[in-house]
């Protein structure tokens, strides 16, 4: 039973990302006539005899010389090899190898805010549950109504207002020689961190109010259980029957929106990113984007994509494996 | 009772639009949410009347980057001189209008796919449940930035994407109450009187779910103005016009945190806070109201996953699970009269 499921979920999770790479493939095609057009360099000061030649030169190396099918065909044999194509750069790097460069840098900041706000939002979110009514549970609430409606860039500039410019705590843009010193040393690293210091924490809020409501409410469901309320009537330990009987109960709804989140969070640093010009995937892509430089956009779009698919599938297998009364029959 | 039954009525408690804004009047935050947001909207009509400058006007060097006085509320920008308040005023338009216009507009779309699915089932149900599994895993904000740079930069392809990539979280939580209401006894005795499927669906099942609907759309609007703020923040909003978030990226540009001209950061700031927390307040008592079991912390926490794109995801996934089960229609007890359900 739990076997033919898992197996199931795969290959829906296959079919997904095989309508998402088509998609993919279809989505800078739509809108022109001759899609090739957006992948020419500017004729500048070229005569239209010269430009014709660049324009067939890049019809061939991009593969705009065979038909739409054989295109596709390519295309999907290219990821087969993990080939995402080529960028419109100069000197032509391939895709893979520039998300390859600042996938790391997006990395430290959102396993960084992962940790930082599982760890704060599990703490507030005990702490509101296990004082519900009184005033950390109040104070909680309330922040949490204020500040899901403050844009995470918003609060991006004023903490770099105010703890980079004004207190001068971290610095309020990311050290432009951050990425081409990087060699590993201990300075190196600190240097890293307190770079991160302000887009970690601007990121780090609307999960911190997130999981700490899912802790307050879960942690709120188990206290009611009997086993909580006969271990308390015992007279364990509030610590133990906190910690042994509520906790490890109450954290499977965390974990299953863990996995939900993440597949968002690597799009999601796009716009910390561009306020502290921090040199990840988010920046990259909007870089591809002023310049128009479609295969590397669209390679972004669909590693990210595959990244939010490969997480939701975990998730959902993790939800099977983590809690054993889940059934398992024709849920869809 | 099991949960069925308690959505069946949640689904009655919906009544007409002037006895849902007088129940949002009792109710303190929702009074609190219904004021803001109507000073908002006043604000957005009189933006000319109220402006004391002209927000376009982009010519008045000799006034470059004033601190606030009496003559300029909120000072005025580094770079062209354009007076900040007025900016202001006439960034509440934009909001407003893409905020309310694409929640309506999503609501609209997002009840027909989700009432198309849960009353007629079978492949059509089948087709828009796949559709929005696609459309959940594909990273939004990328995706909307590729397409307003392969459509243009305008407000109508904004709006576009964020309608064609926004509906799915509503359309999901109409099928689920659908399937309940389908199997309610109302909906029998019109299957057996005859009534045509699309009769049933507009006169019965519409109706039904137009408390969800309502309350959607004002947590949409409030989601979809973040995000408009976003985009304009990144240079990605329609540049001939004044927002927000625009206001945001040209401050950043035009050196505020330098020269510690924090007014020029907190306004625009304050403006985008008030115009979601008064919709997002609007939608939360809206809830509260029409399932008196819910409590305040937990619409934060579905707030969260709504604005993760995982709205009600699991809420409804315990519901997903139970409807295998519910085969039989409800007790007659528990059963709404179609009055109940048209208020």
């Amino acid at each position: 039973m739990k076997r033919s499921y898992v197996i199931k979920r795969i290959l829906y999770a296959v079919f997904i990302f095989f309508v998402v790479l088509t998609l993919n493939f279809f989505i800078p095609r739509i809108g022109v006539h001759d899609p090739a057009e957006r992948y020419y360099p500017p004729q500048g000061g070229m005569s239209t005899i010269e430009y014709e030649i660049i324009k067939q030169f890049t019809r061939e190396q991009y593969g705009f010389d065979v038909s739409t099918f054989q295109q596709y065909v390519r295309y999907l044999r290219g990821l087969l090899r993990l080939d995402l194509g080529t960028s419109l750069r100069s000197g032509s790097p391939k895709v893979t190898a520039l998300i390859a460069q600042r996938l790391p840098w997006t990395l430290v900041l959102s396993v960084s805010t992962l940790v930082i706000s599982l760890v704060t939002g599990l703490l507030f979110g005990t702490m509101a549950a296990w004082k519900r009514g009184r005033w950390q549970d109040t104070l909680l609430l309330n922040a949490s109504t204020i500040s899901v409606a403050l844009p995470s860039f918003f609060i991006a500039l004023m903490l770099s207002f105010y703890l980079g410019f004004r207190l001068e705590l971290f610095p309020a843009y990311t050290n432009p020689n951050m990425v081409a010193q990087f060699d590993w040393s201990w300075d190196a690293i600190r240097m890293v961190f307190t770079n991160a210091a302000l887009p970690i924490m601007s990121m780090s809020l609307g999960g911190i109010i997130g999981y700490s409501q899912i802790t307050r409410n879960s942690v709120i469901a188990v206290t009611n259980e009997d086993y909580v309320v006969t271990a308390r009537a015992k007279g364990l330990p509030q610590a133990t029957v906190l910690y042994k009987h509520v906790l490890r109960n109450a954290l499977l709804p965390l974990a299953t929106s863990i996995g939900m989140n993440i597949g968002g969070l690597i799009g999601g640093a796009i716009i910390i990113e561009q306020v502290f010009n921090w040199q990840g995937m988010g920046t990259l892509f909007l870089e591809a984007n002023s310049t128009k430089d479609y295969p590397l956009m669209m390679g972004i779009m669909l590693f990210l994509s595959a990244f939010a698919i490969l997480a939701n599938l975990v998730t959902e297998l993790l939800y099977v494996i983590l809690d054993p009364r889940v059934t398992v029959g024709d849920k869809r | 009772m099991s949960r069925p039954n308690v959505l069946l009525q949640v689904a009655q408690r919906g009544g007409s639009l002037v006895s849902l804004v007088r129940k949002l009047w009792q109710h303190p935050q929702g009074r609190l949410g219904l004021i803001l947001a109507g000073c908002l909207v006043l604000v957005a009509i009189l933006a000319p009347i109220l402006a004391p400058y002209d927000p376009y006007d982009v010519t008045q060097r000799a006034a470059k980057g004033l601190h606030p006085s009496w003559q300029h509320p909120l000072g005025t920008t580094t770079t062209t001189g354009q007076d900040i308040f007025s900016m202001l005023i006439y960034g509440s338009r934009v909001s407003l209008m893409i905020g309310i216009g694409t929640g309506v507009a999503l609501a609209f779309l997002g009840a027909v796919m989700g009432v198309m699915a849960g009353y007629l089932g079978g492949f059509v149900d089948n087709l828009i449940m796949r559709v929005v599994d696609i459309m959940l895993v594909i990273p939004t904000l990328p995706l909307i930035i590729v397409l307003t740079s392969l459509l243009g930069r305008s407000y109508f392809v904004i709006v576009l994407v964020f309608v064609i990539f926004g509906w799915t979280g509503l359309a999901r939580v109409i099928r689920s109450l659908v399937l309940v209401l389908k199997n309610s006894n109302y909906v029998k005795a019109a299957e057996l009187a005859g009534a045509s499927r699309w009769y049933i669906m507009t006169k019965h099942i519409l109706p039904g779910t137009s408390h969800l609907i309502i309350m959607n759309t004002a947590l949409t609007s409030a989601g979809i103005m973040v995000a408009e703020a976003g985009l304009s923040f990144l240079g990605l909003g329609d540049p001939t016009a004044i927002s927000w978030g625009k206001m945001l990226a040209e401050a950043q540009g035009g050196g505020a945190l330098l020269f510690g001209a924090w007014w020029w950061i907190i306004a625009p700031g304050i403006g985008i806070f008030l115009s979601v927390f008064s919709f997002m307040r609007i939608g939360i008592v809206m809830e509260e109201i029409f399932n008196p079991r819910m409590k305040a912390s937990s619409s934060i926490y579905k707030l969260f996953k709504h604005l993760n794109n995982t709205y009600l995801d699991e809420v409804f996934r315990s519901m997903e699970e139970e409807e295998s089960v519910v085969r039989e229609p409800p007790d007659r007890s528990d059963a709404p009269t179609p009055e109940g359900c048209h208020g």
